[in-house]
């Protein structure tokens, strides 16, 4: 629990950074967030590891659909449009 | 009589196109369907029950039953929505058949944190909370590092060893690019728990390039 509400630690930053990256932190609470990044640049490089970390995962390639799956479904499908 | 305002996101204009498409019978249209959806709902069986093989015989069932309820689905909801209910619903089936704990055991044990506690200065410091040392700039990683193939092992490697749950909501938010309501839909869980489990999973992976970028 956060031991004062006038600011966030590093060690909190850490822990909010999902939220505030998907917009669910309260309005003051994301401004205070904002604030410690603008004079923490371990936080600062922190936050952007974490966007590294989404773009990088990002670049994986989808499972793709194996070819026997692809025309069995296929059969299903024109089985289901006949039925 | 206007409705009332849905929490959950109704098809999309994109999604009621494609439906029309397939309900024609446009096998182009199930195609699309098909390559969309597929990994996301292996994923998603795989929360549930414990071999890969069992996996794809969920998702092989979940097809049959979207095709069997394309034609009432009323679109209250999305449709990727839709389908990942209906996967749900067969691997928890076969969940209990291959008797295999609720996946959410492995949701976010208390207290796990991001980032050592010891990375940060104690309560005694006159910075208590701070970082004892700053983790490194990634901006300074170069980029053919950053893209290499290495790298993204790396990240595979270590969603492959998440728990359940967390590779599963990051695997669906991040590799397929799901929104947050179909994650919530597929593990049953609010949205405040799907975005604990994307923080543990995201920590979890930023931890492991840490590894690799700084050795």
């Amino acid at each position: 629990m956060a031991e004062s509400h006038d600011h966030v630690s590093c060690s909190e930053v850490v822990e909010l950074v999902t939220d505030y990256l998907e917009r669910s932190l309260p309005p003051d609470e994301a401004a205070l967030f904002e604030q410690h990044l603008n004079f923490c640049d371990g936080c600062a490089w922190y936050v952007d590891q974490i966007r590294t970390t989404v773009e990088t995962v990002g670049r994986i390639d989808p499972e793709e659909v194996p070819p026997e799956v692809r025309s069995q479904l296929l059969t299903a499908f024109r089985d289901w449009k006949r039925s | 009589m206007p409705e009332a305002p849905l929490k959950e996101r109704t098809a999309s204009a994109e999604e009621l196109e494609l439906l029309a498409r397939l309900r024609a019978g446009d096998e182009r249209a199930f195609e699309a369907l098909v390559d969309r959806h597929y990994g996301t709902m292996l994923a998603v069986a795989r929360t549930y029950v414990r071999s890969r093989a069992v996996a794809e015989e969920v998702v092989q069932e979940a097809w049959l039953g979207v095709l069997k309820g394309l034609d009432g689905f009323e679109a209250r909801s999305s449709l990727a929505t839709w389908i990942m209910r209906i996967v749900v619903n067969i691997a928890k089936t076969r969940g209990v058949r291959e008797a295999r704990s609720v996946p959410f055991a492995s949701l976010a044990p208390e207290g796990e944190a991001a980032v050592e506690r010891e990375r940060f200065r104690g309560s005694g410091d006159a910075f208590p909370g701070h970082w004892r040392a700053y983790p490194a700039n990634w901006n300074r990683v170069p980029e053919d590092v950053l893209h290499e193939r290495d790298t993204l092992r790396v990240a595979m490697d270590a969603i492959a060893k998440l728990p359940p749950a967390q590779r599963t909501v990051i695997t669906m938010r991040d590799v397929q690019g799901c929104g947050p309501d179909e994650v919530c839909a597929a593990l049953e869980v609010s949205d405040g728990n799907q975005r604990v489990l994307l923080h543990r999973a995201r920590s979890r992976v930023r931890a492991a390039l840490e590894r690799h970028f700084d050795g």
